[in-house]
């Protein structure tokens, strides 16, 4: 009798909604800066469970799968377009947060969420490719250096493990427009990444300091921030700026539908969108920040982080058509097939 | 207890069983058998509905010039994975055996510890593991120390190679190899082997007619636990070789993630599944005749 009391209790227990004061983030890993989340579970009480993504494809299957229990997410500009869409956002009436009013105007209305309800930008910033200066004293201002690398880099460069900016970024060195559904332009594009597999080392979007910082290879694909960061910790790296351009990328926190959170996760978005708070969170991110800052406590200036503050065009990634999304995963199956 | 109340028993007392089977096991496959018949969702999803072009997609897709081709594409990936499959298991076996026999012959009091030592790696993530032997074969790493050491030549680098990943995967899976044949060469009497020599049999004819039938159960047993996982590997290949190549395991998630092409990846796990399951009944079958044999 005893037992199935216990178990009964064990049930019920399992049944119980989960506790009110739990809010999951869904984050590319290790984008907020952990004294902030100290310091809001200190504020409110809450704990915050945070899971890390590296690719945005990831945090979409992980929604579209239905039931993800994430109260936040932070995917980028063109994701979060798909996500609407797809009707897999809790409207927030983000236009109506105290959030949006620090937003800078630059980023109000914009293509992916046009009427301001689904999300609040948290982190912008461009994906090209950076080297190692110990291993390479070449030029790095175009994508020639990367696509098609001289013989110093051959067998030393690294790729990501998904196509979404790279594929756009050899779009860039082509002159081929993005999401573009011209077969023979794909085609191009293929031949490109087809030639330069032989040099490429490894495609992997994992361990990127690791593999940069230590020299295991001499030039990665990678963002601005992270390479900032890395430079920081006091690897001999440079950002490249290519003429061609670089790709765009803004990550926003958004909401899930049917997140079982959505009014603490509404509180987060107004902590971390503060001045003083998104301050701290640009000094330990190292990416731009897309809300008001204290720029007399920033961290990065012009002078001191040029990775930040890109000499060269830069074009945001845009939500494909599936004609054309098709075409990028048939470059990238025919790649590594 | 007379007939019927055994039998109430029997499906009562076996009840949970199937559940837990059903829930866990079955209906899940049935899903994704379900999802690889799907229409694929223009941004990843699926609806429900009876369409085996996934399938078709497996042999024949649409080229660059816009026509349907026979493409090998995916049946060499498929080729790849079983071939790195088959090399594992026959590398695990070639080197557990010796320690297996090693263990079974150590001191009695040294077993359990040794069984310990072997089950040791389980304790610790898989994912960790791995990431280890990035820094063992990596620049600068023991493996290229130990190369130098021995007097070999300038090695660029052994990370991302196929070398790497095969090392991965074999580290990865050998203890499932070592435990059954352990077992197997444990319960194997020496004087069998004795028997063998007093009867003329040569070391040769001893371990093709005494000792390999004796342990081939453990032997099996072994190559399936480690085939069966190693044709799954997502880990090993993306990690330590560098993403170059799909397996079925990478193409799987590719398709699940940045293809956004549920059905296909789920029909490409169906054969990854049907393959296993063509395996496991190959064992049954030998298993079966074995033991008719020996009845016989």
């Amino acid at each position: 009798m005893k037992k199935t009391l216990l178990t009964g209790t064990a049930m019920l227990c399992l049944a119980a909604p989960a506790f009110a004061d739990e809010l999951n983030i869904y984050y590319w890993s290790d984008s907020i800066a952990p004294e902030l989340i100290e310091k809001f579970e200190a504020e409110t009480g809450a704990t915050v469970n945070l899971d890390g993504f590296n690719s945005n494809e990831d945090a979409l299957t992980k929604l579209q799968a239905g039931a993800s229990g994430y109260d936040i997410v932070t995917p980028s500009q063109h994701f979060v377009k798909i996500m609407i869409d797809e009707g897999l956002l809790e409207d927030i009436d983000a236009k109506d947060l105290a959030a949006y009013g620090a937003v800078d105007e630059r980023w109000k209305g914009q293509w992916w969420d046009p009427e301001n309800d689904y999300s609040i930008p948290m982190a912008y910033g461009t994906a090209g490719f950076a080297v190692n200066r110990d291993l390479y004293d070449g030029p790095v201002d175009s994508w020639s250096v990367y696509f098609e690398p001289p013989e110093s880099l051959q067998g030393k460069i690294a790729s990501l493990s998904y196509p979404d900016e790279v594929v756009g970024a050899a779009e860039l060195y082509l002159g081929v427009p993005f999401c573009s559904e011209d077969k023979s332009e794909m085609k191009k594009v293929y031949d490109l990444l087809m030639a330069q597999k032989p040099f490429v080392a490894a495609y992997s979007s994992d361990n990127i300091e690791n593999r940069l910082g230590s020299g295991e290879v001499a030039a990665h694909f990678w963002w601005d921030g992270n390479v900032l960061r890395t430079r920081d910790a006091g690897a001999n790296l440079e950002y490249a700026m290519p003429k061609e351009g670089l790709v765009g990328w803004l990550d926003s926190y958004v909401v899930p539908k049917g997140a079982a959170n959505v009014e603490l996760a509404k509180k987060f978005i107004e902590f971390m969108s503060t001045e003083e708070n998104a301050t701290i969170q640009y000094n330990y991110y190292a990416h731009s920040a897309p809300v008001k800052i204290d720029e007399s406590q920033a961290k990065y200036t012009p002078e001191n982080a040029p990775e930040l503050f890109p000499t060269v065009p830069v074009q945001f990634s845009k939500a494909c058509s599936p004609a054309a999304q098709d075409l990028v995963t048939k470059v990238w199956t025919d790649l590594l097939q | 207890m007379n007939m019927k109340a055994l039998k109430t028993f029997r499906f009562w007392g076996l009840a949970p069983t199937w559940l837990l089977m059903g829930l866990t096991l079955i209906i899940p496959i049935g899903i994704v058998a379900g999802v690889s018949l799907g229409d694929r969702g223009p941004y990843g999803g699926f609806d429900w509905a009876l369409n085996f072009s996934s399938y078709r997609e497996i042999l024949f897709t649409m080229g660059w010039t816009d026509e349907l081709e026979f493409d090998p594409k995916y049946l060499a990936i498929i080729g790849r994975t079983l071939a790195y499959g088959l090399a594992t298991t026959a590398i695990c076996m070639a080197l557990s055996v010796p320690v297996a026999y090693v263990i079974a012959n150590a001191r009695e009091n040294w077993k359990p510890l040794l069984v310990y030592l072997v089950t040791l790696p389980f304790w610790v993530s898989m994912i960790v593991r791995v990431y280890a032997w990035l820094i063992i074969l990596g620049n600068e790493g023991l493996a290229e120390k130990a190369w130098k050491l021995l007097g070999g030549g300038d090695v660029d680098t052994f990370l991302f190679t196929p070398g790497a990943m095969l090392t991965g995967m074999v580290y990865s899976y050998i203890p499932l190899m070592v435990l059954p044949v352990y077992a197997a060469i444990e319960k194997l009497d020496p004087a069998l082997l004795e028997a063998s020599h007093d009867l003329y049999g040569n070391r040769w004819t001893t371990l093709r007619r005494v000792i390999l039938p004796l342990t081939w159960p453990g032997l099996s047993a072994g190559a399936i636990l480690v085939f069966v996982p190693a044709i799954g590997t997502v880990l090993e290949p993306m990690l330590l070789g560098g993403g170059k190549q799909m397996m079925m395991g990478t193409l799987i998630q590719t398709q699940f993630g940045g293809g956004r092409n549920w059905p296909f990846g789920a029909a490409v796990a169906m054969v990854l599944m049907a393959l296993v399951v063509i395996v496991l009944i190959l064992n049954a079958r030998r298993a079966a005749s074995a033991g008719k044999e020996a009845a016989a």
